[in-house]
């Protein structure tokens, strides 16, 4: 009986394996779905609206016969690495939102030329290369210091008014009347290497008069960072963010959901962030009157009026073989959906709340910090995005040296010469 | 009056030993506890206190059929089964004759294919990762298949399973018991079905819930091969809950629970087997 | 019948090995040969052309700093690692078949923990380091106290208890089913000879268990020598990068970085290495091994 039971699985156990040796493209069959429409496949990048990505899929199915299936891009590795695999094997999705850098590198062998699209034209965030518009731009983010008024109204018995604190004399002051006033460190860091690698750090480059020949310099080894007015200025007020840092003792350790959390409930008043952080803070109890602001500097150039920011989380469509025309139409269709119907806008604004990247788009129902974004936007003052960093520019910078600093495990003077050191054999990224 | 004092030590000793595994056992469960007090709040309080009972917004059984439903939980549920299920019987099967060939024959193949199963062991997986999905995808079109993934499970655990089995053929299978079988007319097929095999039960338990474990948990080798949501297995559809900017973590704690589940029954079930220990019968 | 023809030889190997075989070289050995030829090249990761740079690889990845560090780091974790892992599982195996109450309850508990995988399993552990053992350290000195995963050599340790964690009752698996398979009757007949419970251990089911602890060993070693999803979940390298182990920097150098031929080239040294030990380790256990 044993011995029947046996032959019979390894008899199966064979079977499978010379199944599967002939079954070569069983399963892979990408347009099975299509029997009635067409089908495509959407890669989302901007993981926290992935719920909402799908409920829009289904409903844009519904109403056009289209099948949508969205992707959530993974989080244990980069959005560029998983699409990398995914066009290693071949199987690429029909629209891809990446992140603007990861545009220019797969532009010229895989983006579909958008530039005769009719949403061309409403926009100026779009990345071109070469001569083909390879980016759609999904959406507009800024970075700032994000802030709880109520928390600051509770201490200061006034209404706060971000005006008021341009530049780092005035921010000091107000940080020692909500000490004074009872809350013992008002400010939070995210301690993330992204958050100080790519979102505070690149500021040094991008509120140069011109951060292209500053990057450059650095490449070169011909810029003094350490004497330059910008870095010392910025730096003046991260010592100062670090010096009343809730988590401070164990800086590099502070958790990203307590950090948002406390802001939203006005444990503490300041955050160094960006529009996205919305999307934690509203799964806590947030107070009211949440907003950002530029990030606070002694400084003259009018950047302390800015916030920084742009276009965020490209959109291309795949070019190769693997997407037939019908699916490369589809795809392009739904970007014109986004941008020209009702519809397409209120996924958008109402259910994803992000600033729009079009001026045709009516955003008025936007959450808090998108509302500040917005406004700073609408009145041309935001500091735009440089894209063209090195790739490990975040890793080392943000991990390497700037979570040292947080930690002040070194000073100014060693952040400048390690980041001077970093670009001496960084690979310089073509634009 | 020897052996009473004998026993009374026994009785100290292993008084002494329930206590040491009773501390160390706390501290082994304490993650899990986490998990199970948490999976019953939401993510605010989660956030707030992950260590209290019961959090400001009280009580919550939600995580449950929200992950349940987010996640497919039953189709992908299918899914991680017959890939599991299937992969797992492959790799038993498959790498029990291949060390039984290995240890009883002295074969230059035998030692080339076993000192490469060795080798292969240490590969980190990033250096097969995109070769893999090149050769596979790119050039013969065979991914977003079970049968793909199961293979490929088989292939990358065949090595392991394949030592381990060839450890124990090799200290635990008296040879004296094959001699005697080849006397009695029996091939070296029928010898490994009926002899061979049946000895090396508490190893085949071993291999099977330590395979059964890494296939239904697996996650990177999945998301490679599926790339096809009607072929989720219960790892790929977790990850909806985790986001870069935001997660889901009571989600996931329920998730968790509920994936783990299968794979505790299996283990309970089949260490009995490894209790057993049907080695020391075959001796006598 | 003939066992030292060719034709005998090869239909055995078929009947016993050739689907193996087979499966094996398709997954493992073919890929690997293509990687292998990748690392010659300065493809990164994502465009179609794959430019052939000789050793380049090489060369960058024998002067990156940054590797070797993490290298050094990760033989020190390792070390340490998979000592206390065996000796842990050791302990936890022989205890529970000593034949005490609740063994197989025991059993059961150490071994569950190795459910949660992955992610979420440096989740809980980062929980417990940040929140739960701050807050406890807190209240037991004055002042407050500081995570370990935020000083350098504590991050480390905090990646080495986890390890135990993890794999102790993985390993303990091996080792019951060792100490199972050592028969009642040797340790009997060791008893009656005047053995007591120690000598017996160390004379009878040491060395009838090798085959246990070679396996043991050459598992742990080669998984902490390569370990990544809880580096990446618990640390990620913080505090400044000084927690990042050999597999992490490689991941991100291919990865992150987009130099994927570097990377590729910096995993195969890691290959080689891992191997040579590994190797070493399972021939030296095989000389001592007890046949049956």
């Amino acid at each position: 009986m044993k011995k029947k039971l046996l032959s019979l699985l390894m008899v199966a156990a064979m079977s499978a394996s010379m199944v599967a040796c002939g079954s070569g493209d069983a399963g892979s069959s990408s347009d099975s779905a299509a029997s009635t429409g067409v089908s495509i496949t959407i890669l989302n990048s901007k993981t926290e609206i992935q719920t909402q990505f799908e409920e829009m899929a289904e409903e844009y199915e519904e109403s056009t016969g289209v099948h949508v299936e969205v992707y959530n891009a993974d989080t244990d590795t980069t959005v560029a690495s998983q699409v990398a695999t995914k066009y290693a094997s071949n199987d690429p999705y029909t629209i891809t939102m990446v992140d603007a850098k990861d545009i220019y590198s797969l532009a010229d062998d895989y983006a579909y030329d958008l530039s005769n699209e009719d949403w061309a034209s409403h926009t100026t965030l779009g990345i071109t290369v070469g001569d083909k518009l390879a980016g759609f731009p999904f959406c507009v983010e800024a970075r700032g210091i994000l802030y709880n008024a109520d928390a600051i109204k509770n201490i200061t018995g006034k209404d706060f008014d971000p005006a008021s604190v341009k530049t780092l004399d005035d921010f000091t002051k107000l940080l020692d009347e909500l000490v004074a006033g009872g809350m013992e460190a008002p400010v939070g860091i995210l301690s993330e290497y992204w958050s100080l690698g790519a979102h505070w750090f690149p500021m040094v480059y991008e509120e140069q008069a011109d951060p292209d020949a500053f990057v450059n310099g650095l490449l070169a080894g011909t810029e003094d960072l350490a004497g330059n007015e910008k870095y010392n200025e910025l730096m003046d007020t991260f010592e100062t963010l670090v010096k009343y840092n809730y988590a401070k003792g164990s800086a590099s350790n502070a958790d990203r959901e307590e950090t948002s959390m406390m802001l939203a409930e006005g444990q503490i008043a300041f955050m160094f962030g960006g529009n996205w952080d919305w999307s934690v803070i509203n799964q806590y109890d947030y107070t009211e009157n949440l907003g950002m602001m530029p990030v606070p500097q002694n400084t003259t150039d009018g950047t302390n009026e800015k916030l920084v920011g742009g276009g965020s989380k490209y959109i291309f469509v795949d070019s190769s073989e693997a997407t037939s025309d019908d699916q490369r139409q589809a795809a392009l269709d739904f970007l014109n959906w986004l941008v020209s119907d009702a519809e397409g806008n209120a996924f958008l604004t109402e259910k994803c709340a992000l600033v729009p990247a079009f001026d045709n788009i009516d955003a008025s129902a936007l959450d808090p910090l998108s509302l500040s974004v917005k406004s700073y936007a609408d009145n041309d003052k935001l500091v735009p995005n440089y894209n063209y960093l090195p790739d490990d520019h975040m890793t080392v910078v943000g991990q390497e040296i700037m979570q040292k600093y947080l930690d002040e495990a070194i000073d100014r003077a060693e952040v400048a010469k390690e980041v001077t050191d970093y670009f001496k054999t960084a690979t310089p990224i073509a634009h | 009056m020897e052996n009473e004092k004998a026993a009374r030590n026994k009785k100290i000793k292993h008084a002494v030993m329930i206590i040491f595994l009773a501390l160390l056992f706390v501290a082994f469960i304490f993650p899990f506890i986490m998990v199970i007090i948490n999976v019953f709040k939401v993510k605010a309080d989660i956030t707030a206190n992950p260590l209290a009972l019961i959090g400001k917004h009280g009580f919550t059984l939600e995580n449950f059929p929200n992950a349940v439903n987010k996640m497919k939980f039953f189709h992908s549920f299918g899914n991680s089964l017959i890939i599991t299920i299937c992969a797992t019987i492959g790799t038993i099967f498959l790498s029990a004759m291949t060390a039984y060939l290995i240890v009883r024959n002295d074969w230059k193949a035998n030692k080339i294919l076993f000192v490469l199963m060795i080798a292969s062991m240490v590969i980190p997986f990033q250096v097969l990762m995109v070769p893999l999905v090149s050769l596979y995808g790119g050039i013969f079109g065979v991914l977003n298949s079970r049968i793909t993934l199961i293979l490929m499970h088989i292939g990358f655990s065949l090595s392991m399973a394949t030592f381990m089995f060839h450890g124990s053929i090799h200290t635990n299978v008296p040879i004296s018991l094959e001699e005697a079988a080849t006397i009695d007319g029996c091939n070296k097929w029928q010898i490994f079905c009926q002899i061979v095999f049946p000895i090396l039960k508490p190893t085949i338990a071993t291999v099977a819930i330590i395979d059964a474990m890494a296939f239904w948990n697996d996650y990177l080798l999945p998301s490679l091969v599926l790339g096809r949501k009607e072929l989720y297995t219960i790892p790929i559809a977790t990850k909806v809950f985790y986001g870069t900017y935001s997660t889901d973590t009571g989600l996931i704690m329920a998730a968790l629970l509920l994936a783990m589940l299968p794979i505790l029954l299996l283990y309970l079930f089949l260490q009995r087997y490894i209790v057993e220990g049907i080695t020391a019968g075959a001796v006598k | 019948m003939k066992t030292n023809t060719f034709s005998y030889k090869f239909k055995q190997y078929l009947l016993f090995a050739g689907i193996s075989t087979v499966i094996f070289a398709c997954v493992v050995i073919i890929p690997f040969i293509y990687g292998l030829y990748l690392t010659f090249t300065s493809w990164d990761g994502v465009s179609r052309s794959k430019p052939f740079v000789g050793i380049d690889n090489y060369v960058n990845a024998f002067a990156d700093a940054g590797y070797w560090t993490s290298l050094g780091r990760t033989f020190i974790y390792s070390a340490i690692a998979v000592v206390l892992v065996n000796a842990v599982a050791f302990i936890i195996a022989y205890m529970v078949t000593s034949g005490i109450k609740g063994q197989n309850f025991f059993r059961a508990g150490f071994f569950v923990p190795n459910l949660i995988g992955g992610i979420v399993l440096g989740y809980v552990w980062k929980f417990v380091f940040n929140k739960a053992l701050v807050e406890l350290a807190s209240n037991l000195s004055t002042g407050h106290a500081k995570s370990l995963l935020a000083t350098e050599n504590g991050a480390i340790a905090a990646l080495i208890i986890v390890s135990v964690w993890q794999y102790a009752g993985y390993m303990m698996l091996i080792y019951v089913a060792g100490f199972m398979s050592v028969s009642e009757d040797v340790i009997e007949a060791a008893k009656i000879d005047g053995c007591t419970g120690t000598q017996s251990i160390i004379h009878i089911s040491i060395p009838l268990m090798t085959a246990s602890f070679v396996q043991c060993l050459f598992l742990t070693i080669t998984r902490c020598f390569m370990v990544y999803d809880v580096n990446l979940s618990l640390t990620n390298g913080d505090p400044y990068g000084s927690s990042a182990l050999a597999a992490m920097h490689v991941y991100n150098q291919a990865f992150i970085n987009k130099n994927y031929g570097i990377g590729q080239a910096e995993a195969l040294i890691l290959f080689v290495i891992c191997a040579v030990i590994g190797g070493l380790q399972v021939y030296v256990g095989k000389k001592g091994e007890v046949q049956a």
